[in-house]
């Protein structure tokens, strides 16, 4: 856009590498650019267009993310080392959910931008999908797949609220281009850090098979009143009550009271036995990747 | 309360039924007909006392009705009709059932010929004596009775694999079991259910597990167990399969006990006379005789069922209960294909839910366990239901909006989409004479009679159960899929491209799975009929376009399928017989497009050595049909052409073999004929030429115009797409323009085309399409002016109506109404049906199209048929015998004419402002927006009435020409 997020991280003294999709702002930043003495790097780019899942040569504004850090200056670092870099950026509202699933692909994968590390995240989201990340569990609609993941992926912290009030919209009727929350509030713009956590992959996770668990977590809060005996049950596990009582998950427990952590208990237990090699199980695991990352 | 009454009527309890009649008024309801046709039928019954019964008439009378209204208006099953007749004579002895109504007489200007008495002929001869008709007709019905057919599929001649004896003995053992457990779960459900005693959701399913014998449930659910693919199936789908069997089978039994189905065979028996050869000629239509049958029947239960269909609700919740069912207790043992694991029963079925962006859909899947055991035994046993079958004699006719096509089989006329009933309760509103012309249409293709190209069909299947040929559409075994190259054991270590290599074979075998089973239920279907006479009884879909009923063999579908269909009739070829074969060849083909018909047939005369060696030698020989456009139906027409040539005398070879005729992009020329545009008419052949006219070539020349002037102006676009502008590039989306294709989806057709152009720079893809669109857009206004203000005219209109919360209905030329069935979404529990604008204003112009391509074909039926012809159509392509090609050619160009010289958009005017703006509006202003005042109610009522009154101005093109053009249908 006209660069007033860009400016306010200049001022900080941060060094900064601007990405704008849209060519009319280029121009100006780049100027920018020119008149600074290498704080600011100015790239024709689309974040949210990183590494597209099309197969056939990548056209500006959509990018690698080998490139863009080749550019950047920025090498790989050990997931474990810190963070190599932040992003601050704006979800498009249009597609947000879209987005938020992509990185977290990406994230449980290593690969995309976390290839080059725990990146951290500075990002506006409505204030809806903020809860869902946020979300405990048991409560009702918000707690989703989506919140186990992010949960078990990344500290989660709020940095501020901004009313949507406060933003001003090229609509022609004046209104606001949020999409309608009926169940969530979602009257602001949260930014929040998404900070990958740095013991992921100990215990069984690993990005090899971190697939795996995401379509374990969905499957399961596919039906979030559903309970988990049943899932279990029918994926033909050998002794389900016997491993719920290890895990001191109780009998009767449905999908959405457990906690992210229980999640990552139960997928590194049911590693353990064959639910995940020997039945159905990986083929499915397979083509749910199908249309998401390859 | 109706339906209680009529079951205490039956067993006479009177005293039940007075009841029922103050519980009616303690809620404020008045009884109807049909509860006084209850009360007389139990007095009927117990032969009460004349004081009570005529205490209940003049009740009757009391409440406005009549006791005439009683035998013209109630349907009555059993004999429940001599009950209610008793009661009355017990009050009034000399009374008399009422004459049956005067059959009318449809007034429609087009048809008047038509059902003019003076004309009338008499129906045509099936080439069946009376006796064979009846005994087609208990081969239909006793397969209809079973409600199933199991019949050998084609590959049941390949030789049976040791592994497969096994697997399939295992196969047997295990669905024993199977059966056992299922029946004990349903049991069990059914005895848990019938003690609560509670009004709860689920309860209500517990009479639906009563109606059958628990038997019959189970053999259900083992049948669907049989059908399911290994890539699974969605729940919906199948929780609907599963319901509407039930159902069926329900209807059945119901139609067994009131005795309407012997009233049927009744009927059905004197019905073939009509046909028969050895039978007096009747000068009646189908329709009508069969009505007249009826009448004189007179007692008897009716033929209409009385409120027996299910709301689809109910059928999605039965269904999931007995899917619920099969995956509680359907299990296999976990090592049955590998010893090596401990023994466990697991459940051979399990849910799964896909994620599509925002929703999720659920899928039952079979363990891979039971999918190998499947594929290992190879059965060779397929079932269908009854319904799948195309019909061994003569369709029942179609008389009402409920009755006809199979004999027990219930069929709707208008197929629909789930759930929607709109246009079933617009049917039953309609007046019925209105309805005749199309039942008579739809009566006239289904009792076109079929048989098989036996000598096709078996080159197929020899082709099918060998290695398959993907380039001549005969699906190869699973056995030819695709394996990925190296793939090592443990999965985890797999890299990206392992992972891609796996996932394509894995789509690539699934949609091998499907395309083969499709092609396995056509032949052998086929197969199972190659010695039979059969028909296909057809129905319309909302906009009165007709299909078959039976699924998946019928003459709608592939060039495989088609190939292997031949009528049944046969006439002699005649003096130009042979020649239209041979053009017909050539059509075929897809060569010589541009040119003239007779340079077509001096074509087939030059390549005739090539045809004959196709014909006599289709695999062996140098093979000239397999590199047509339509490979199976070419062979079959070289066959048909060697056979007619060698004969002694051409002209007197009986020949059974359908010609087909084309409109040439016929939504177009419904378009350009409205509109009256020249240009345009000229471009889709409504004006006579020596050569076809190809609108496509039109419209990428007019484009290439635009693009050049673009170029030399310095249009960058413009000038890369320099000599990649051609007809194959504009087709799809100048084919689909008349189907409202808009420009977003007309760009991904451009881009796709421009993609299988291997030259072009792909860089410009976006934008060159992108520019495609607008040119092809304009080029299209520039030739079809009128059309597009037509299109225009229909989608604004459309657009007003649904906004005022209303859905499009329009009324055909033939009197067939119409209602678009868009809604905003599907009612779940309580019905609230509120119109989909967007789908609504998008979808009025090509089914508004539809609606008059489908009115053009039935118009052409019908006056086939008065000329003795057999007819059946695809859509917009028509097919008769070589000998009366020509004579259907002038009867479907006299139709056109006709049907275009009513004043169809004023028609259309007069009836939407009339049922539009007459009534109050109820205004659905988008939500958010406080309601709207009188005053702005006023100002929309207005614009909608300007909108609809404003109907298009047309064009000079003279319509007559039409009955010159060669290639309007060629």
């Amino acid at each position: 856009g006209p660069g007033i997020l860009t400016r306010t991280l200049l001022n900080a003294g941060v060094r900064v590498v601007a990405l704008e999709s849209n060519s009319a702002f280029l121009p100006n930043l780049q100027s920018l650019e020119n008149s600074l003495d290498g704080q600011l790097k100015v790239i024709y780019g689309d974040f949210f267009r990183l590494d597209p899942l099309v197969s056939g040569t990548v056209k500006p504004p959509a990018m690698c993310s080998d490139k863009l850090f080749e550019t950047m200056g920025v090498a790989a670092v050990p997931w474990r080392a810190d963070v190599p870099v932040k992003i601050f950026g704006i979800l498009p509202q249009r597609k947000e959910r879209n987005t938020l699933w992509r990185l977290l692909f990406a994230l449980y994968e290593c690969s995309s931008i976390y290839r080059y590390g725990r990146v951290e995240l500075n990002i506006f989201i409505s204030e809806k999908e903020y809860k869902v990340l946020t979300a405990k569990p048991g409560e009702t609609r918000a707690y989703q797949a989506l919140t186990v993941l992010w949960q078990i992926g990344c500290e989660i912290q709020l940095l501020h609220m901004e009313p949507w009030s406060s933003f001003v919209t090229n609509l022609k009727n004046g209104g606001l281009a949020v999409p309608k929350s009926t169940w969530l509030p979602n009257d602001h713009l949260c930014l929040v850090r998404l900070t990958p956590q740095q013991n992921l992959f100990i215990g069984g996770l690993k990005p090899t098979n971190s697939a795996t668990f995401i379509f374990m977590v969905k499957q399961c809060l596919a039906k979030p009143r559903s309970r988990l005996t049943d899932r279990l049950n029918s994926w033909s596990l050998d002794n389900t009550g016997k491993l719920l009582r290890e895990l001191e998950i109780p009998k009767n427990a449905e999908s959405r009271h457990l906690y992210p952590e229980d999640y990552r208990r139960l997928f590194e237990a049911l590693q353990n036995s064959n639910v995940f090699s020997e039945t159905w199980f990986h083929d499915e695991v397979l083509e749910s990747i199908r249309n998401i990352n390859l | 309360y109706n339906i209680v009454m009529r079951n205490w009527a039956r067993k006479g309890q009177l005293q039940r039924i007075n009841r029922l009649f103050s519980m009616l008024e303690s809620v404020g309801l008045w009884p109807s007909l049909d509860s006084y046709a209850a009360a007389l039928e139990c007095m009927g019954r117990n032969q009460s006392s004349a004081k009570a019964i005529r205490r209940c008439v003049q009740q009757l009378k009391n409440d406005g009705f009549h006791v005439d209204e009683l035998f013209q208006k109630c349907l009555f099953e059993e004999d429940e009709k001599e009950k209610v007749l008793r009661a009355i004579r017990i009050v009034q002895p000399n009374y008399q059932l009422p004459p049956p109504p005067n059959p009318q007489t449809c007034k429609s200007s087009l048809l008047w010929d038509f059902y003019s008495k003076k004309k009338m002929v008499s129906y045509p001869k099936l080439d069946f004596s009376v006796q064979e008709l009846q005994e087609c007709f208990q081969q239909q019905l006793e397969m209809e009775l079973d409600n199933t057919i199991t019949i050998e599929s084609v590959e049941s001649t390949k030789p049976l694999t040791p592994q497969a004896i096994k697997a399939r003995e295992l196969l047997a053992t295990l669905r024993s079991q199977w059966h056992d457990s299922i029946l004990q779960a349903l049991q069990k459900s059914k005895q848990s259910m019938s003690k609560l005693k509670m009004v709860s959701g689920y309860n209500i399913l517990y009479p639906y597990l009563c109606l059958l014998p628990d038997e019959e449930y189970v053999g259900i659910m083992l049948q669907i167990l049989n059908t399911l693919s290994p890539q699974g199936e969605s729940l919906a789908v199948l929780a609907r399969e599963l319901g509407s069997k039930v159902y069926n089978r329900y209807i059945t039994q119901r139609k067994l006990r009131s005795r309407q189905l012997e009233k049927v065979q009744e009927v059905y028996e004197d019905y073939i006379h009509l046909l028969a050869k050895d039978s007096q000629p009747n000068k009646y239509l189908p329709r009508e005789y069969w009505e007249k049958l009826v009448a004189e029947a007179g007692f008897g239960p009716s033929l209409n069922l009385k409120d027996c269909s299910w709301p689809y609700m109910l059928l999605m919740r039965l269904g999931m209960h007995m899917l619920e069912l099969m995956v509680q207790s359907v299990k296999v043992p976990r090592n049955i294909l590998n010893p090596r694991l401990e023994p466990r029963l697991i459940p051979i079925l399990y849910h799964i839910y896909s994620f599509r962006s925002s929703w999720q859909v659920g899928l039952i899947k079979p363990h891979p366990i039971f999918s190998q055991i499947m594929s290992d035994a190879a059965e060779t046993l397929l079932t269908f239901n009854s319904s799948a079958i195309p019909m061994l004699c003569p369709p029942v006719p179609w008389t009402s909006p409920h009755f006809g096509a199979f004999v027990l089989n219930d069929t709707k006329l208008m197929r629909f989409v789930d759930g929607a009933i709109q246009h079933q309760l617009l049917l039953e509103q309609c007046p019925p004479v209105n309805l005749h012309p199309v039942l008579d249409a739809l009566n006239q293709l289904g009792n076109c009679a079929w048989k098989i190209n036996q000598p096709v069909l078996d080159i197929i299947i020899s082709i099918f159960n060998d290695k398959g040929n993907e380039k001549l559409d005969i699906p190869p075994p699973i056995s030819e899929a695709p394996r990925p190259s190296a793939a090592p054991s443990n999965s985890s270590t797999w890299n990206k491209s392992q992972k891609h290599e796996l996932l394509l074979c894995k789509k690539k075998t699934a949609e091998m799975h499907s395309l083969r089973m499709d092609a396995l239920y056509k032949l052998s279907i086929a197969n199972y009929l190659r010695d039979k006479v059969f028909w296909f009884p057809h129905n319309m879909d909302f906009r009165g376009r007709t299909y078959p009923c039976p699924p998946y063999f019928n003459h709608l579908g592939n060039d495989v399928t088609r190939a292997i269909l031949l009528f049944a009739e046969g006439r002699p070829l005649g003096p130009k017989g042979l020649d239209w074969l041979k053009i017909h060849l050539i059509n075929l083909t897809g060569l010589k497009k541009k040119n003239a018909l007779e340079e077509r047939l001096e074509y087939a005369n030059e390549i005739m050595e090539e045809i004959l060696d196709s014909a006599d030698h289709p695999l062996t020989g140098r093979k000239w049909w397999m590199n047509t456009d339509e490979p199976w139906q070419a062979l079959a027409c070289c066959m048909e052409i060697a056979k007619a040539s060698r004969s002694p005398d051409p002209a007197a070879y009986i020949s059974h073999f359908p010609v087909h005729q084309d409109g040439s992009c016929n939504g177009l020329q419904h378009y350009a004929a409205l509109g009256r545009d020249l240009i345009g008419a000229i471009s889709v052949n409504l004006m006579p030429c020596n050569v076809p006219q190809d609108v496509y070539s039109a419209v990428a020349q007019q484009v290439e115009e635009f693009r050049k002037k673009d170029a030399e102006q310095g249009v960058k676009i413009a000038q890369v797409l320099q000599g990649f502008i051609s007809r194959k590039v504009v087709k799809q989306t100048v084919m689909t323009v008349v189907y409202g294709v808009t420009r977003y989806g007309g760009r991904l057709q451009m881009e796709k085309r421009l993609k299988e152009i291997d030259e072009f720079p792909e860089e410009y893809l976006w934008e060159a399409s992108h520019y495609l669109v607008k040119q092809v857009f304009n080029g299209i206004k520039e030739m079809f002016s009128a059309t597009r203000d037509i299109q225009n005219w229909l989608t604004e209109s459309a657009k007003l109506i649904a906004q005022s919360g209303r859905t499009v209905e329009w009324v055909t030329p033939l009197g067939l109404p119409i209602v678009q069935p868009y809604y905003r979404s599907r009612p779940t529990v309580v019905s609230s049906w509120k119109p989909d604008t967007v789908k609504q204003k998008n979808a009025f112009p090509p089914n508004f199209i539809h609606s008059l391509d489908s009115t053009h074909m039935m118009l052409t039926a019908l006056h086939c048929f008065r000329q003795g012809l057999t007819f059946v159509s695809v859509h917009d392509c028509y097919w008769t015998h070589a000998l009366t090609v020509d004579i259907m050619n002038q009867i479907c160009r006299q139709q056109f004419v006709a049907l275009h010289s009513e004043k169809i958009l004023q028609d259309l005017s007069k009836f939407m402002l009339e049922k539009y703006c007459r009534a109050p509006m109820l205004i659905c202003f988008p939500s958010g927006s406080s309601s709207p005042g009188r005053e702005t109610r006023a100002l929309w009522q207005k614009k909608l009435m300007e909108q609809l009154s404003n109907v298009p101005k047309t064009g000079e093109f003279n319509l007559k020409k039409v009955m010159d053009s060669t290639y309007f249908f060629s």
